[in-house]
């Protein structure tokens, strides 16, 4: 058994109670805008580009579980190098357990492409992510860090993947009594080709307005 | 004879018998003369029943005992032949009640045709009241009836215990009987303050002069409507604690700095210190921004809203139930309630 499958059958054994238990509390949702640079390394030299990118969230919270999707696709141009522009289309699939309030762990698939007219870069993750939020100011105020690691991953470019991490962090804000928010976060996470023949590390700030359940 | 027995009635009642007169009680000397006059001595019926009328009180006769000596007085004067005396004695037994009538099985047709011509030419007026009158509401009154000896025009007023006038209740003719109602007011429909008062009957005669006036004193006694007292606040300590002390705030603080810290280190730490937009400084500053005013908010005390809610219901409560109760207090405050207390009424002015 892969630690791809090991770790879905283990996230899928502690999903599957409590989402027995529960029924559907509620939903939410958000979308925004992020500023994303790509940093494209080799030995020995290398390429940065950055552009927007639009991106948005879906929340399916089902008591202490949740399943979350998202999506995010923009159009990078070259700051230094001599490539050329490409598109940078994101999603991921994840099922999320919270233990505790201010504490989730999530697992699911990060799919990431990188569309240029020479072809298209294909990564498949399977990530673990935990996430840690707490209030500053309680119920109107809150900061979030969280941690990233591919379990697994695969690229269809030669000499494949050798693993990728990354990490978040933020804060929230919610109006009282209000079910819209708001979030700041920045993201940044490493995808590596074998042998460190490439590195790929992709940041971004995001701002995003949500509603509902975060 | 005759002379003889007045003689000695006299006598009788100038020497020894006015001791004995004095010694006896208008009551005695009432069935003495009554016993005469069904002897048909009555001369000594009318001497008694004059020494009757006459005794000084108390103990003096009573109304009605008064009434009967001087009915009979009337009748014996009349069968002596002194018609004048006769209709005296029936002119002062109608003032006294001017209600009165001659029993017919008892007295002859000569003595009632006789008291019917004094009734008739007689203007007097008898006032009764209840003792104790209340008015309440707006359609109480006091009432008054009014009986008088003949048809004749009266008027009846309210004046204060100094004679000026309060009130005009009545003028006009009457009959035998006169109702005449009193709601405790002015002329200008204010209700009149506590004190004495009289209510006051003129009867005129045939040239319109007051030819006797009759007082009803009135005891008014004014209250108004007692008031509730308004219910307490809530007591202190039935509120509830509406804030909570304030915290150190550092925990916000730590939150804050400390993610904002992870922003400026991630980079380093996912790419192993390959620089880091320097868009995220943005961010850091805004975690480290939300840390400080996070730090200043806690310190501040909390509100508890539930607490606040809670107390907001309790002292709504009050306001409502005060409210009610200054309604209440003002529409009795309106309300007057007056107490009329009649005495016994008198010949205040016999012209």
């Amino acid at each position: 058994m892969s630690a791809r499958s090991a770790a879905l059958v283990a996230l899928c054994a502690l999903a599957a109670r409590p989402l027995a238990a529960q029924a559907v509390r509620y939903a939410g949702g958000d979308a925004g805008v992020s500023r994303v640079r790509l940093k494209s390394a080799v030995p020995g030299g290398g390429e940065t580009l950055s552009g927007v990118a639009a991106q948005g969230q879906a929340r399916l919270i089902l008591g202490r579980v949740s399943l979350e999707v998202s999506y995010a696709q923009g159009r990078l141009s070259a700051d230094t190098g001599a490539g050329g522009s490409r598109d940078l289309v994101d999603g991921s699939v994840f099922v999320a357990l919270r233990p505790a309030p201010w504490l989730a762990v999530k697992g699911g698939p990060h799919l990431r492409a990188y569309v240029a007219p020479s072809g298209t870069e294909r990564w498949v993750m399977w990530e673990s992510r935990v996430r840690a939020e707490g209030p500053i100011i309680a119920g109107t105020l809150f900061a979030h860090v969280e941690g990233r690691l591919a379990l697994s991953s695969s690229v269809n470019v030669p000499p494949g993947a050798s693993g990728a991490r990354g990490g978040e962090a933020g804060l929230t804000l919610r109006g009282p009594q209000s079910p819209l928010w708001a979030r700041l976060a920045y993201v940044v996470d490493q995808a590596k080709l074998a042998g460190n023949a490439r590195t790929e590390t992709v940041e971004a700030v995001v701002l995003s307005i949500g509603f509902g359940g975060r | 004879m005759k002379r003889a027995a007045v003689i000695l009635a006299l006598v009788a009642l100038a020497g020894a018998p006015p001791r004995a007169a004095r010694a006896q009680a208008p009551a005695e000397l009432l069935g003495r003369g009554l016993r005469a006059y069904q002897d048909v001595d009555y001369d000594s019926a009318a001497a008694v029943l004059r020494a009757a009328l006459a005794q000084p009180g108390p103990p003096a006769l009573s109304a009605a005992d008064r009434v009967r000596a001087l009915a009979y007085l009337g009748a014996t004067e009349l069968f002596r032949e002194r018609r004048d005396s006769a209709a005296a004695a029936f002119g002062r037994l109608l003032l006294v009640d001017p209600r009165y009538r001659p029993d017919e099985l008892v007295f002859p047709p000569e003595v009632s045709n006789l008291f019917q011509e004094v009734r008739l030419t007689t203007r007097a007026v008898a006032v009764t009241a209840p003792p104790l009158s209340e008015i309440r509401a707006a359609g109480d009154r006091l009432i008054v009836w009014l009986y008088a000896t003949s048809n004749h025009r009266i008027e009846v007023a309210v004046l204060r215990a100094n004679g000026v006038l309060l009130r005009n209740l009545y003028s006009g003719a009457t009959g035998d009987s006169l109702q005449v109602l009193w709601d405790g007011r002015t002329a200008t429909g204010m209700p009149a303050e506590s004190g004495l008062y009289v209510l006051r009957v003129d009867s005129r005669g045939s040239g319109g002069r007051v030819v006797r006036s009759v007082g009803l004193p009135l005891d008014l006694a004014q209250s108004r409507g007692d008031t509730v007292p308004l219910p307490p606040p809530p007591a202190e300590a039935l509120m509830r604690p509406e804030h909570a002390p304030g915290g150190s705030g550092v925990r916000a603080l730590a939150t804050g700095l400390a993610a904002a810290a992870v922003v400026v280190v991630l980079p380093s730490l996912v790419s192993g210190g390959s620089g880091g937009m320097g868009e995220r400084f943005a961010v850091a500053g805004a975690l480290g921004v939300a840390g400080v005013v996070g730090f200043q908010v806690r310190r501040r005390p909390q509100q508890i809203p539930a607490n606040i809610a809670a107390n907001q219901a309790l002292r709504l409560s009050w306001q409502r139930q005060a409210d009610a109760i200054r309604a209440e207090n003002a529409a009795r405050r309106q309300e007057v309630r007056l107490v009329v207390r009649a005495g016994a009424p008198r010949a205040v002015d016999t012209p």
